[in-house]
């Protein structure tokens, strides 16, 4: 494709390495910003380097953090005695923006996957067993995916939280809400069906 | 070429171009096969995604062109077997040891059967250790590398339940000596052989003794999922 611009060119290529911008997707918003959003266009330059220099992980909870240890673990008015386990960054955001919760945080960045590379090193556990045996944590929250990956790891890190001494609770999962049981699928039914619980 | 309704048990999966995912998957006629199930990593193709998790026996439907097949459509078979515990780490080293030591499109119903027995095994509960120590062993033999259980590499005689024999990957059993790290009793080895499960120790011999096999016919390489099996 040409269109008589190589800097265009080459910001339509760098455009598509967002997830799920193809092609023409790429094109659109490249024409756009120059037409009509050159402010918006400069501002999301420097942010887009700003961030990609500065943003790291934290040295506790390994969340994104452009500071050692992010504003989340400095924060005095959380609750330190609470420690939720999630695989993702985006997934600490949605417990955050769905939930109350108000404890403490550690990012696996990932799950327990051989074929994947990825075991407790990659994972950070030995950092995460660090963590408990600091004693000021006394439940940990699983909240991995669930996924057979993701259930595997639960399964590691509750060892982790036993051999601790430290209480580990598992995010319930089931039906969907507003869901009918002839529409979902086998698997989460047999696992809601695993783990049901006692009425009133 | 289309394949209908074929067994499957799916091994790993990992994301593929933008919104699709490449499924490794244990067939009976065709063996491992890479299948690329397209669009499944969108949100709305949560159901097809969740029938696409290890463990769960289904019957595939895909177009097989080369190396890869796509998928047209897949569908549970059977009931779900739950890998609860250290069953669900035991199924994730299972699922590294079949994708690391077959190669892709080598049929091989035996090897399917046995994965399938396994899992069964798992799910109901059976001692972990020596269930994979049956598995490793039929796999092995599956693939044309069965191992020499009943006599010594050396003389050809019958094992000694009560000598000491190290497993040499290649040859076989050879005469060892008791406190070598790789020692294995006669004993042990006749128990694998026999189907019998072993004492505690003679399962931990033995499954040093497949560590030591397994890694050789991996070429010296090791598994990631060891460092997660205590
Ligand atoms: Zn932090």
């Amino acid at each position: 494709m040409s269109n008589g611009s190589r800097l265009l060119g080459e910001l339509i290529d760098a455009l598509r390495c967002l997830p799920g911008v193809g092609a023409k997707s790429a094109q659109r918003m490249a024409f756009h910003l120059l037409e009509r959003e050159r402010q918006g266009g400069l501002r999301l330059a420097s942010a887009l380097e700003s961030a990609m220099r500065d943003v790291g992980n934290c040295t506790r909870c390994r969340n994104f953090s452009e500071t050692p240890v992010c504003s989340l673990c400095a924060s005095a008015s959380r609750d330190k005695q609470v420690l939720c386990v999630v695989e993702s960054p985006s997934d600490l955001a949605a417990i955050e923006q769905a939930t109350g919760y108000r404890g403490h945080y550690f990012v696996l960045l990932g799950r327990l996957s051989p074929l994947d590379g990825l075991g407790p090193d990659e994972l950070g556990l030995p950092l995460l067993a660090e963590r408990l045996g600091e004693g000021e944590v006394d439940e940990m929250i699983i909240a991995t995916n669930p996924t057979v990956e993701g259930e595997a790891t639960a399964h590691y890190i509750g060892q982790l939280a036993k051999a601790a001494g430290i209480r580990a609770t598992r995010l319930a999962h089931g039906v969907p809400l507003g869901g009918e049981l002839e529409f979902v699928d086998r698997g989460t039914l047999a696992h809601a069906f695993g783990s049901r619980q006692s009425l009133g | 070429m289309r394949i209908e309704q074929q067994p499957a048990f799916v091994l790993h999966a990992r994301p593929y171009r933008e919104t699709s995912l490449l499924v490794e998957c244990l067939t009976p006629d065709y063996g491992r096969i890479g299948v690329v199930a397209r669009g499944v990593r969108k949100e709305r193709a949560r159901l097809q995604r969740a029938q696409l998790e290890p463990f769960q026996r289904i019957q595939l439907d895909m177009l097989l062109k080369g190396e890869l097949a796509t998928l047209r459509g897949a569908e549970p078979s059977g009931a779900v077997m739950r890998l609860t515990g250290d069953a669900g780490l035991a199924g994730l080293y299972l699922n590294e040891l079949v994708v690391r030591l077959t190669g892709r499109q080598d049929p091989n119903a035996a090897l399917f059967a046995f994965y399938e027995r396994t899992l069964r095994r798992m799910a109901a509960g059976e001692p972990l250790a020596w269930t994979l120590r049956r598995f490793e062993r039929d796999m092995l033999d599956s693939l044309g590398y069965a191992l020499q259980l009943d006599v010594d590499a050396v003389q050809g005689e019958p094992l000694e339940p009560k000598a000491t024999y190290f497993y040499d990957p290649e040859s076989g059993a050879m005469p060892g000596r008791a406190g070598d790290p790789q020692a294995i009793r006669g004993a042990d080895l006749l128990a694998l052989a026999a189907d019998q499960a072993p004492d505690t120790a003679g399962l931990a011999s033995l499954r040093r003794m497949m560590r030591q096999v397994i890694g050789f016919h991996l070429g010296g390489g090791e598994l990631r999922a060891w460092r997660v099996l205590r």
